[in-house]
């Protein structure tokens, strides 16, 4: 077997095909490396300095006094750029990077401008950074997910097309299967030497890269990042080994190399380029969305419903105390109300790409674009995965407001109206910080299932392949 | 020539190359034209909805100056030819006297997810882009070579037949055979698009479409013959399959996608938008300084822009800026309901300021936008442009950008929309000098009847006629054709001197 194997490395590394794809391969990557280069660092700036601002925002409040952090809340939440943003770039303009914080309400003032209804803050969930000012021609990156998934497999297939029946043509593999060689040795040796020769120039390509990636002082690339680039670059091995061994079936059913190269071509432009776009098309077709107008116009009727409920309490002017009480729940529960809103546009959307991306999975190359997006901390479920931890850090910030106002005895303890909560200010440090973590483990349960599903198409396709040269009569 | 042209024609038409050719080019196209045409009847639902609700809160306002015109773009029919710009820029825009409206201050009325746009959207020319050049070079990788190793070539140069004419033959029938998918699959478009209640194509339209078949043609004959070119130097079939292969793989599928990364991108001029936008600010600053002026020495005591009336409803002005579009207006919003009895005597005054304010303010808009158009071409504009001529350098790119241009959905045919946006925002002006409206009691308080948008002007788009279309796309058609030539000659210089 390792016979084979060498004999058909040693073929290809002396082909014209290997030549040309260590040259692809080599230029695209320093292309994905300069860039990244170029613009991570303004990435990383931007980000830095939101995360200040809205550093200074917290920090003022608190300094303020307690109540000011209660009604304003800390300043807006921003995601974490990745630093493996080369691997994917994850429909990066499509998704917002923010969190924002909404301002409180007002609902009523009195003619000096006093509030004398308002609320407390929300979070809300912005859309997407709309492109709709960009005149330029549409830009699609150059990242790993982009290189493995059209080019990589594209070369793989070319590497396979003639594996046997360019033998076959040749009467070669009459040759080779009159040794006494059990037939499904050939064709792993046939499989191991394509996948080998492959791999040759992209781990020369993926060295290069990582290695300007890794020496350039702007980026830093931790132990997590490490590990994630070697997650990724066995999925590249796994996603190649599914053409490779797609182009090894072709081969051993055609008898023509022509026209298994032709067949070849065509199963990749269906599953590959055309698969991916069409499946989305239809999948959002399904379920329309709703639209803006209807999301603002959800809120009119809430909020009357709302003022309906506490009127009275409101209008009360018997108790001070009853009063106060009402308006810290007619704010909480605004507040709440306004989120649960903002939430469940987004959960409908989120079903909705979930769906699409659950169609568009049938096509090889999303989901390895899927598998990369996750481990490299970029795209979709990134996304929700930022938001979740906004979400969580929204009700630690809460707790942490209620549990201080407890401990000051001057405070009546009725959060987020001015006359009912302490006054005094906090120091900054006590405050929760929010911060945008990955993980790992996490990761890979989101990704289990596309995992598998890339196996299982590897699996059934290299025993199709297998049964395929079985039955072949040379 | 008649009898080589129907040899070549029979060896091609019963291959299972052609067979499959045409099967898959039918398949995707029919396939994605069910997707486009509900994609583009979703999108126009969702315009003709916006429309109406844009007419609904116009007719709403009570008064003139809380009045807010909006004029929607409709989503072009070609669209779904090659969508281009049509779903990407903006597609609604504000009419008012206050500011000229330009491409950079439309908004979206968006009723899709926005997160569906991750996904990459597909319109008929891309089939065409990704796959007729791919058939074109598998038709001609073995045209030469394998007729070379087969030993045929030698034949047919034994009979007194000149060389000129056997490529003739070769390239006619070849082209006869990958014009049938494609003509099949675009006819079986268009029926599928004419049973859709929604799009109405007229004559201009078929023209259209038509100059997207002959650029599409074009197109795929450049294929055709860098694909004989290989073939014809090559002279192995196996060495041109994988040549041409790579030929595809790159001018397809890396030149687009890479060529943008790798040129650096041009920086906005900085201090031009700076220098621009001070020159606004100035022309804002003036008007500010009148407007003020005015009041201050007006019959009316006080310099209080609203005259101190006190009414119910609600009443706004500030000026504002937005130094990355260039964008700088003054807005002022009055909107009462009623006023007390001792309002009625300032009432003349504040409409006669009214009436200056709005002179003013259309002077002040005017001013800015001759300032502001340079600019915003020069900012916005010509960088896209250069990138535009990067991306030319490959047929993929020419096709593209002459589909677009046939089709309307280009950043020129958008770009109609809003030459026509700023013609209506003249006409609406006009109906407001002729009627007064400046200095109507409704432009600030809707108490003695409410502003009557009923006579306003109606805004119609037409798109441009075929002539503009053609003029737009012919000079990247007639580049394509320059490749072709070029590269008919070159193969036919390679092919004479052959040894065979």
């Amino acid at each position: 077997m390792w016979h084979i194997t060498k004999r058909e490395i040693y073929d290809n590394l002396n082909s014209l095909r290997f030549a040309l794809t260590t040259v692809l391969l080599l230029a695209l990557m320093v292309t994905n490396a300069v860039r990244h280069l170029r613009e991570h660092p303004k990435r990383v700036q931007r980000y830095r300095d939101a995360v200040t601002e809205s550093l200074n925002h917290l920090t003022d409040r608190a300094n303020d006094s307690l109540y000011t952090l209660a009604q304003y809340g800390p300043g807006n939440f921003y995601k974490k750029p990745s630093p493996l943003h080369f691997c994917a770039n994850g429909g990066e303009p499509v998704l917002p990077d923010v969190v924002e914080v909404d301002e409180p309400p007002v609902f009523m003032t009195d003619a000096e401008g006093n509030r004398l209804l308002e609320g407390i803050w929300s979070l809300s969930y912005p859309d997407a950074n709309l492109q709709n000012k960009d005149v330029g021609p549409n830009v699609s990156q150059v990242d790993w997910a982009f290189i493995i998934g059209y080019i990589l497999s594209l070369i793989a297939l070319w590497f396979t097309f003639d594996a046997f029946s360019g033998e076959r043509e040749h009467g070669t593999l009459r040759l080779m299967l009159a040794n006494s060689i059990p037939r499904h040795t050939v064709l792993i040796g046939k499989f191991l030497g394509a996948l080998l020769s492959i791999s040759i120039p992209f781990i020369l390509a993926v060295l290069v890269n990582v290695l300007l990636i890794s020496t350039a002082n702007t980026v830093h690339l931790t132990t997590d990042a490490w590990g994630r680039l070697g997650i990724i670059f066995c999925l590249a091995l796994l996603y190649t080994s599914l053409f490779v061994a797609l182009g090894l079936l072709v081969s051993a059913r055609v008898q023509q190399s022509a026209v298994s190269l032709m067949i070849l071509l065509l199963t990749w432009v269906t599953f590959v380029v055309f698969m991916p776009s069409t499946l989305a098309s239809i999948a959002s077709s399904f379920s329309p969305a709703t639209s803006f107008e209807e999301f603002w116009q959800q809120r009119h009727p809430s909020r009357k419903d709302l003022w309906d409920k506490y009127k009275a309490q409101l209008r009360s002017s018997e108790l001070a105390d009853r009063k106060l009480r009402a308006k810290s729940e007619f704010y909480t529960e605004n507040a709440e109300r306004e989120e649960r809103r903002q939430e469940a546009q987004l959960k409908y959307r989120t079903s909705q790409v979930h769906r699409a991306r659950a169609i568009t999975s049938i096509s090889p190359a999303t989901l390895l674009q899927h598998l990369i997006e996750g481990f490299a901390g970029t795209g979709f479920e990134r996304h929700l995965q930022f938001v979740d931890n906004t979400q969580r850090y929204a009700r630690q910030l809460r707790e942490f407001v209620a549990d201080t106002d407890r401990a000051d005895p001057e405070s009546l303890h009725i959060l987020g109206v001015r006359e009912g909560m302490s006054k005094k200010p906090i120091s900054p440090e006590s405050v929760p910080r929010f911060e945008d973590t990955l993980n790992l483990s996490k990761d890979f349960n989101t990704a289990a299932v596309e995992l598998l599903l890339l196996t299982l198409f590897v699996l059934v396709l290299l025993s199709g392949a297998y049964l395929a040269f079985v039955r072949v009569e040379v | 020539m008649m009898t080589l042209i129907r040899r070549e024609l029979l060896d091609n038409l019963m291959t299972f190359r052609f067979a499959a050719a045409t099967f898959i080019t039918l398949l995707l196209v029919v396939a994605n034209t069910f997707v486009l045409i509900t994609d583009y009847e979703r999108r126009l639902a969702s315009h003709n909805e916006a429309v109406k609700m844009h007419q609904r809160q116009l007719q709403e306002k009570i008064t003139y100056s809380a009045g807010e015109v909006r004029v929607d773009r409709p989503p072009n029919p070609l669209s779904i030819f090659n969508v281009g710009f049509d779903k990407r820029l903006g597609n609604e825009v504000r009419i008012s006297h206050r500011v000229v409206p330009s491409l950079w201050d439309a908004g979206m009325h968006g009723s899709d997810n926005p997160f569906m746009d991750m996904f990459a959207s597909m319109d008929i020319v891309f089939i065409f882009e990704v796959i007729l050049s791919l058939f074109a070079l598998i038709f001609a990788y073995n045209a030469f070579a394998g007729e070379y190793e087969s030993g045929t070539l030698r034949l047919v140069l034994t009979h007194p037949i000149g060389r000129g004419k056997i490529l003739v033959a070769k390239y006619m029938s070849a082209m006869l055979c990958l014009i049938v998918p494609l003509l099949i699959s675009l006819l079986l478009a268009i029926i599928l698009l004419t049973t859709s209640t929604a799009i109405s194509l007229n004559s201009d339209d078929f023209l259209r479409i038509g100059g997207i078949i002959l650029t599409s043609v074009a197109y795929l004959s450049v294929f055709y013959l860098i694909g004989l070119l290989i073939s014809a130097a090559t002279r192995r079939t196996s060495t041109a399959l994988m040549l041409s292969m790579f030929v595809w793989g790159f001018w397809v599928l890396v030149y687009p996608n890479v060529i943008l990364t790798v040129i650096p991108r041009l920086e906005s001029p900085e201090a031009l938008r700076a220098s621009a936008f001070n020159r606004i600010e100035n022309i804002w600053e003036t008007f500010d300084r009148e407007r003020k002026h005015y009041l201050a020495t007006d019959d009316f005591p006080g310099e209080d822009w609203g005259y101190d009336l006190r009414g119910w409803g609600s009443r706004g002005a500030n000026l504002m800026g937005n130094s990355q579009r260039l964008l700088y207006t003054y807005r002022s919003v009055m909107n009462f309901e009623g006023f007390g009895e001792k309002d009625e005597p300032k009432m003349p005054h504040a409409q006669k300021h009214f009436g200056f304010l709005g002179a003013l303010t259309i002077d002040a808009a005017d001013r800015t936008w001759l300032i502001r158009k340079p600019a915003l071409e020069e900012i916005f504009i010509q960088p896209a442009d250069m990138e535009r001529i990067w991306l030319k350098l490959s047929p993929v790119g020419l096709y593209d950008a002459a589909t677009q241009a046939w089709a309307g959905t280009d950043l020129l045919g958008v770009r109609d929309f809003f030459h026509a946006a700023r013609q209506y925002r003249q006409s609406v002006i006009n109906y407001f000098y002729d009627n007064k409206v400046f200095e109507s009691r409704q432009w600030f308080s809707g108490d003695k009847g409410a502003a009557d948008w009923s006579g306003l002007p109606q805004f119609v788009f037409q798109r441009d006629d075929i002539n503009t279309n053609a003029k737009r796309a012919l000079p990247d058609v007639c580049l394509l054709l320059m490749i072709n030539v070029v590269l008919f000659i070159v193969i036919f210089l390679i092919f004479v001197k052959t040894e065979v």
